[in-house]
């Protein structure tokens, strides 16, 4: 058992629970749409599929790299971040071609941020890419002397550093927050938390509203979504948090507060990149290949929903 | 001992680079194992586009595929030809008729006869990103003169993104290399089967 940290998990019984629940929940919805596939063949299942099959490649992710060692998290993330960061970069229009070799600075800023997080460096995290790196790149743009729409590269490159490296470094500087007197699960109990509660509300909404759904909330964004997904959504979501609170420090009424604030920006991340994919004129972020949704479609809730928690739980608990 | 050490360079080493880092996705890439011997023609624009092809070879394949390469760009010293072979396999051939080194399409045409398979690209030279330029007539003669051999059309894009013609930095971008079904070709006349291969690689994009 030497190879394992095996003390992350065994002396945790929160959260070997939720990952119990969450093999549990992976493996049930699994089993449901093959069986809905066999008994229907019509029916559409592949977007229900292809979240499912990514959410188990989230929960591995997770649960496996900190199995081996913590530290494989960190790197795992910066790796989800990488693929996301290049995904973006490469779908945007809004880059010049003389933009090239900056964003090269955008992929460099990825193990920085992540290191700062592996060293729990707080106050250095929290500037490094808002103020740091909106800095740092302009610059960049400016040395390299081509001003034609410069303006735009500068704001493009340093958002899109934001949407897919700040906000999801935030899931991994959880594992770095420290021990707190009388709350066994720790930073891997919030982070279970937040991703459970963000993926399983993007479902809730999916299923509300394709039961419910009768008014459009955002017609020209995004023309699945109804009021009816989304308000079923989150109040089922509130109502989860509420019972998963063992996962955190929070009483009953702070989970239901902040189980209702990671679903509403969840939302809010998940419309964002749809207005962006809108303005570049593509359905799937994956577009280099017709069919294959890209990693962004599957990130998107979680880039918003990952701060708004995180800072949340930080100045309840951890700020001094 | 050759096959062992190009099969690990190129499954291994240099796939997992093409793919986690640079962002290369493969489609179809069974297509490379439907045949034993072929040709494989593909558009150009980096020096990545070889790397990636080589990188998708089954892994018994590597050491009988052979990228013909520009002599007077990669031997254009000894050092730089002995280390192109050494990790590429490469047929160097020269680009004008002015030197006196031997036929490019008999060496070509030489090494299919040893059964070997050979990777081209038919533009010639990488030029400018996202561009087709027109195709070099090489190609067509020897498939001429070896019509049961299948060719392998390829269209790759994003690769000029990734390492342009006269850029050293290389910066990772989504980028695909879409292969197409081997198949022979039904044109007899040097022009005909040139354009028949021009088709079936824009026919991917």
């Amino acid at each position: 058992m030497n190879i394992f940290t095996s003390k992350i998990y065994l002396d945790n019984i929160e959260v070997i629970a939720i990952i119990g629940i969450i093999i549990g929940v992976l493996v049930f919805a699994s089993t449901l749409f093959y069986v809905w596939g066999l008994l229907k063949p019509t029916a559409d299942l592949k977007e229900l599929k292809t979240r499912t099959n990514s959410w188990w490649a989230m929960a591995a992710l997770i649960i496996l790299t900190s199995l081996v060692h913590p530290a494989l998290s960190f790197i795992a993330f910066g790796l989800l971040s990488f693929v996301a960061l290049r995904e973006l970069a490469s779908i945007s229009k809004n880059v010049r071609d003389e933009d090239r070799r900056v964003i090269i600075w955008c992929y460099l800023a990825i193990p920085i941020q992540y290191f700062i997080a592996y060293k729990g460096w707080f106050n250095i995290f929290v500037i490094f890419i808002p103020v740091f790196m909106f800095v740092w790149i302009p610059f960049m743009l400016v040395i390299r002397g081509a001003t034609t729409e410069i303006g735009r590269s500068m704001s493009v490159l340093p958002t899109q550093l934001m949407l897919t490296v700040f906000s999801l470094s935030h899931l991994a500087y959880l594992l770095s927050l420290p021990n707190l007197e009388g709350f066994h699960a720790g930073g891997r109990g919030l982070l279970l938390f937040v991703v459970f509660l963000t993926e399983i509300n993007d479902v809730f909404q999916f299923i509300w509203g394709k039961i419910f759904g009768k008014h459009k909330i955002l017609p020209k964004i995004s023309p699945n979504k109804t009021w009816e997904g989304f308000i079923g959504g989150i109040l089922s979501t509130t109502i989860l948090g509420y019972f998963l609170r063992f996962l955190t420090p929070f009483t009953g009424m702070e989970a239901l507060i902040i189980s209702f604030c990671i679903a509403n920006a969840g939302f809010v991340g998940d419309i964002i990149i749809s207005a962006v994919k809108r303005d570049i004129g593509i359905k799937d972020t994956g577009l280099l290949i017709p069919g294959h949704g890209g990693i962004l479609d599957r990130i998107d809730s979680l880039s918003l929903s990952a701060p708004t928690f995180f800072y949340i739980v930080y100045n309840l608990y951890y700020a001094v | 001992m050759r096959r062992l050490f190009l099969g690990m360079l190129y499954g291994i080493g240099i796939r997992s680079f093409i793919k986690v880092i640079v962002g290369v996705k493969y489609l179809n890439r069974e297509a490379l194992k439907k045949e034993k011997q072929f040709i494989i023609v593909s558009n150009h624009n980096s020096h990545i586009d070889t790397l990636a092809i080589m990188a998708a070879l089954p892994f018994g394949q590597v050491q009988h595929v052979h990228p013909i390469a520009a002599g007077d760009y990669f031997g254009s010293s000894k050092f730089k030809a002995g280390i192109t072979q050494l990790f590429t396999n490469a047929i160097l051939i020269r680009r004008s008729k002015n030197t006196d080194a031997p036929n490019p399409i008999e060496l070509m045409s030489a090494a299919i006869t040893r059964g070997e398979s050979l990777i081209l690209f038919p533009e010639g030279s990488r030029g400018t990103p996202g561009k087709m330029q027109e195709f070099k007539k090489g190609i067509g003669i020897l498939l001429q003169m070896h019509p049961d051999i299948s060719f392998i059309p390829i269209y790759m894009k994003g690769m000029g993104k990734v390492l342009p013609k006269g850029e050293r930095l290389l910066v990772p971008f989504d980028t695909y290399v879409h292969f197409g079904n081997p198949r022979k070709c039904k044109a007899t006349e040097v022009e005909t089967i040139v354009k028949e291969i021009e088709e079936a690689i824009l026919e991917l994009n």
